[in-house]
């Protein structure tokens, strides 16, 4: 896997962080809050990947189609989608961190432990190596 | 104050073990099984610079499991057995001490213990990022910019204890 490949990842998974947090804040008032600073966190992250890639001249991927609004229904199921967005968006950014040097490493650094925190914010415990398997 | 090695030898269980299951081991070389440990592919010839890292981020990954041991032996009631053992993968996934660190004695305020944990373990996850930057292996790279996420979450969690 490329850099760019690696990034594409990450933005594909912040394309669809930007679509879960509204949905999680439009049903649940008691996380309400909680879900409107995630969405603003990913949004601005989603905007500097895409700035990032057309400024590599690579043609960004695009939010998909739909996403799976089932996962959604209850307040415990909609806390563990949150958890579960950002476990995988620290994986996403710890593949990046290996495929990457310099600057890039040092985003996707910043990025991975700005995911685990915010799978603490969601209620997770802490662990030892976030983003690894 | 500094606690004697003989008296965290026994309290300090986990930094005695990780002591003690490794204190034979060469510094050198241990890359690929760092690696292991965690699941990635290492790579084939492990550069002497790594080397190096790997041994510095030991000593000190030792020396913050030392103090989280002296602050979860001193404050019972804060409970810190889960973050003794997240500190004790770390030490062992980059291989250990060849002793047991001498450790200032923690704070006896409670809120005083636990603002230096917190502290250490904001330095410690700094320290793991800029790490994982200098690293030569993408392997190395990763599990130290994992250590340094997973630091940043005990910060987070202790400073939640107080």
């Amino acid at each position: 896997m490329s850099s760019t490949e690696a990034l594409q990842g990450w933005l594909a998974l912040e394309h669809e962080a930007v679509w879960l947090y509204p949905v999680i804040g439009a049903r649940f008032d008691g996380v309400a809050e909680r879900a409107r600073a995630s969405y603003g966190r990913h949004r601005d992250v989603r905007d500097r990947l895409l700035a990032r890639l057309h400024d590599m001249e690579v043609e960004p991927v695009a939010t998909a189609l739909s996403y799976d609004v089932n996962r959604l229904r209850t307040r415990s199921r909609a806390i563990t989608a949150a958890r579960q967005i950002e476990r995988d968006i620290a994986a996403a950014c710890l593949t990046l961190v290996g495929e990457a040097s310099g600057e890039l490493r040092t985003y996707a650094t910043a990025g991975l432990r700005r995911a685990a925190l915010a799978e603490i914010t969601w209620g997770a415990q802490p662990k030892a190596f976030p983003g690894l398997p | 104050m500094v606690i004697s090695r003989r008296a965290l030898l026994g309290t300090g269980a986990a930094t005695a073990a990780v002591a003690a299951g490794l204190g034979g081991a060469a510094l050198g070389h241990r890359l690929d099984d760092l690696a292991r440990t965690v699941g990635i592919e290492p790579h084939p010839e492990p550069d002497p610079a790594d080397d190096r890292l790997i041994k510095r981020v030991a000593a000190d990954q030792n020396a913050l499991l030392a103090r989280i041991e002296a602050t979860a032996v001193r404050h019972r009631g804060l409970r810190l057995d889960r973050f003794v053992t997240i500190s004790t993968a770390h030490a062992k996934a980059v291989g250990g001490a060849t002793s047991v660190p001498d450790v200032a004695r923690a704070p006896a305020d409670r809120a005083t213990a636990v603002r230096a944990l917190v502290n250490a373990y904001a330095k410690a996850s700094t320290d793991r990022a800029a790490d994982a930057e200098s690293a030569v292996s993408p392997a190395l790279a990763r599990v130290l910019a994992s250590m340094s996420a997973g630091l940043a979450q005990c910060a987070r969690a202790v400073g939640d204890l107080r």
